[in-house]
């Protein structure tokens, strides 16, 4: 951790929170995003807390701080600190399963609650690879990345003889999403179609006043009289180390 | 749902008090299955940080007494909220926007519990505020206004301190630097053979300081009955002395923004999750009555019964007699001049400290700026505690408008919003164990309930960790860990 102590870091810290119903591929979408990458039959989400990836737009660098559910969404136990200074939300549904629209408006209503009043929020539709839309969807094999480990996901809603699973039509979550002032977006984690994409509309909507600090404008009660000078950092005075990118 | 009950669980931890969630974290990299449960829908048990409507049903659960009759005590009892009739025209904001500690301990630099968070890696995601100024409420005397004194708390303050005079610094300064290293051979016979005595008469006969530096020394030991002893007294003196510094310049004592060891408990609870542990708020796992040769089984409100190898809990009564009795307020000014940076490069404070004098007990407050997050700007919150008594509820209110009064300067017989008001057992200090079936089951005692945070209530954490670990633990890896995966995209950039 003590490698790049003291490097200058010129991007603007971005935290951004993950939602969504188990399995939907919420881990699968920062793996594609973070490392280009895609795991099939990926276990529910353990060891994963934190991941960072800068995004580069022509004015300025993102930096998002991605912090994953860790399964704590399972049984509505998330905790405030989990939603504390989020500045991006990620909400995901399974454009397969009808139920994880509905438990996605349960995320953004809980966001749109408990959050910092001018928070990012996109809804995505994952899975697109799943269904006829996609060209790129290689038929029979389903993205099973069942996240409850048996939770009965994914698996057994993947073969259409048609080869179209989609149970949720794009009009529909899109009017839904403009409704609530959401980004909308379709992807696939599987392909990687879209997923870039989704990254790239958060960080050019995230707006350049609350970048200012590297926290952000703070919780619906946060309004701090210092800014981050009061901080005490417990790896020295003005150490280095705190800066880096964590996990648990 | 199901699969929760199918296979039994390594460890069902009920409860996410502090100690179970940092034995949650303990346990975040031993691959054990962990059940972690809680029957609040809020994280940190009794040492929760609450809104305003959380306050409420807290009250309405803990308004309740302990009859004499009982042996058995509920750990916090006689609560009870308060608030104006016109709350909200005074200024009072929605329930959301404040966040009430039920476990406002200041914690210093020095203590292992942030030494444990730094070397678990789980420090980063908590936000560090100062502890600043200590101060001695001095009542009005001889037609002055009552005041707050400020403790001077190094040498170096002492040093340039203009309130004391130079004979008494001399003996202050000899004092400071016998404390420092009071535990060494040269300073023990000093001391030794009085060290259950009172630290009063040992300042008074070995150090022939005056009243008003002892007042001073005895506030900073922050024992809640006013009368330390020799040996606990320097013993609290060299930890506050020897804190100073330790992060930076100006400050001895740290505080955890958004409402104390509640985000502790919290942070160290996603850290259990993070390492694959199931989180269950409001639900309640009772244990079921197990045979000789049978695992301990629990159940869930649900109707799922699961089983454990061990169990670990807390302690919900307690046989103490002894109670603090602690008020927090919602108060409408800022009182902006208890958190002066007072030495260069310090980082602002956002909490001070006054000891009221008061019988039979001192009265403490600790004064929260809208900088902890726990309520909007141009308010504060002030946690008052002294040891209980049949009168302390009204003592605290009392103490309350006396420290708002000598802070403004101006009288204001009612310069609170919001109230909540419990009294806390002090515990019994031990863990209990026992066994149901095959099943080891501890529980932890109730947290320390003092000014400062104990690192001895550490220790039951460590027992537990130990009891569950079995042959495995290795005592080199309590609390641990590598950074996890994942953090070394630092360098690659999606264009």
């Amino acid at each position: 951790m003590a490698d790049s102590a003291g490097a200058p870091r010129p991007s603007s810290s971005v935290k951004l929170v993950l939602l969504g119903e188990a399995a939907v591929g919420k881990s699968s979408l920062v793996l594609r995003f973070v490392n280009n990458d895609f795991q099939e039959n990926k276990e529910p989400t353990i060891g994963a807390a934190f991941l960072t990836q800068k995004c580069n737009l022509p004015t300025r660098t993102i930096k998002f701080e991605i912090w994953d559910t860790a399964g704590q969404e399972r049984f509505a136990s998330l905790a405030p600190m989990y939603y504390r200074n989020a500045q991006a939300a990620l909400v995901v549904y399974d454009l397969t399963k009808p139920t994880s629209l509905i438990k996605a408006k349960h995320w953004v209503a809980e966001l749109q609650r408990q959050a910092s009043p001018g928070i990012v929020i996109a809804l995505v539709g994952n899975k697109l690879d799943l269904t006829n839309a996609s060209a790129a969807a290689a038929g029979g094999n389903s993205e099973d990345e069942d996240e409850e480990g048996g939770g009965g996901a994914a698996g057994g809603d993947g073969g259409d003889e048609s080869g179209d699973a989609r149970k949720i039509s794009t009009d529909e979550a899109k009017t839904y999403a403009e409704e609530e002032s959401l980004l909308f977006f379709e992807t696939s984690a599987k392909t990687g179609h879209n997923v870039s994409e989704v990254f790239t509309a958060i960080a050019n909507a995230i707006p350049e006043t609350s970048l200012k600090s590297t926290r952000g404008p703070g919780a619906s009660n946060a309004v701090s009289r210092g800014g981050d000078e009061q901080r005490v950092n417990l790896t020295g005075p003005r150490g280095d180390a705190a800066k880096d990118s964590c996990a648990c | 749902m199901e699969s929760l009950g199918e296979e039994p669980w390594d460890v069902v931890i009920c409860g996410t008090g502090l100690q179970q969630s940092l034995l949650a974290l303990a346990l975040s990299r031993s691959k054990k299955r962990i059940l972690h449960t809680d029957p609040n829908y809020y994280y940190g048990q009794y040492e929760a940080a609450l809104t305003l409507q959380e306050a409420e049903s807290f009250a309405a659960k803990h308004a309740g007494g302990s009859s004499e009759a009982e042996k058995k005590r509920s750990v916090v009892r006689n609560a009870a909220v308060w608030k104006p009739d016109d709350a909200e025209a005074q200024g009072l904001k929605f329930p959301r926007a404040y966040s009430l500690a039920l476990a406002p301990q200041i914690i210093h630099t020095k203590s292992k519990l942030l030494s444990s968070l730094v070397s678990s890696r789980a420090y980063r995601q908590v936000e560090f505020l100062a502890v600043g100024s200590f101060f001695v409420y001095e009542p009005a005397k001889d037609g002055s206004d009552p005041k707050l004194s400020r403790i001077p708390s190094s040498r170096e303050d002492v040093f340039s301190s203009q309130s004391i005079p130079a004979r008494s610094k001399r003996s202050l300064m000899k004092f400071l630097k016998f404390v420092l290293d009071f535990e060494s051979d040269d300073q023990k016979p000093l001391w030794e053979a009085h060290a259950d005595a009172s630290l009063t008469d040992f300042l008074t006969a070995q150090f022939k300081l005056e009243d008003d530096l002892k007042r001073y020394v005895v506030a900073l030991t922050m024992a809640l009955d006013g009368k330390a002893s020799v040996r606990s007294g320097l013993a609290a003196i060299n930890r506050h002395l020897t804190s100073m510094g330790m992060f930076g310049p100006g400050f001895c004592a740290v505080y955890p923004k958004w409402g104390g060891l509640s985000e502790i408990a919290q942070v160290a609870c996603r850290a259990g999750a993070v390492g694959g542990g199931i989180y269950m708020l409001d639900t309640s796992a009772t244990m079921k009555p197990s045979g000789e040769n049978e695992k301990a089984s629990l159940e869930l409100p649900n109707g799922i019964t699961v089983q454990a190898d061990s169990v670990i809990s807390g302690q919900e009564t307690t046989a103490s007699v002894q109670a603090i009795s602690r008020l927090i307020a919602v108060v409408k000014s800022p009182l902006n001049s208890l958190f002066q940076v007072l030495v260069e490069g310090a980082p602002t404070p956002a909490v001070a400290v006054v000891a009221l004098p008061s019988t039979p007990s001192p009265i403490y407050a600790v004064i929260h700026s809208s900088d902890t997050g726990e309520c909007p700007v141009g308010q504060c919150v002030v946690y008052l505690t002294t040891l209980a008594t049949a009168g302390s509820k009204h003592e605290l209110e009392q103490a309350l408008v006396m420290l708002v009064y000598a802070v403004e300067g101006e009288d204001s017989t009612s310069p609170c919003l919001y109230q909540l008001y419990y009294e806390q057992a002090l515990g019994d200090r031990q863990s209990t164990t026992e066994n149901h079936g095959t099943t080891p089951a501890l529980s932890f005692p109730p947290l320390s309930a003092t000014i400062a945070f104990e690192d001895s209530d550490l220790e039951a954490v460590k027992t537990a960790w130990s009891l569950v670990s079995g042959d495995e633990s290795d005592e080199d890896t309590y609390l641990v860990f590598e950074d996890r995966e994942g953090a070394d995209a630092e360098d690659e950039v999606y264009e």
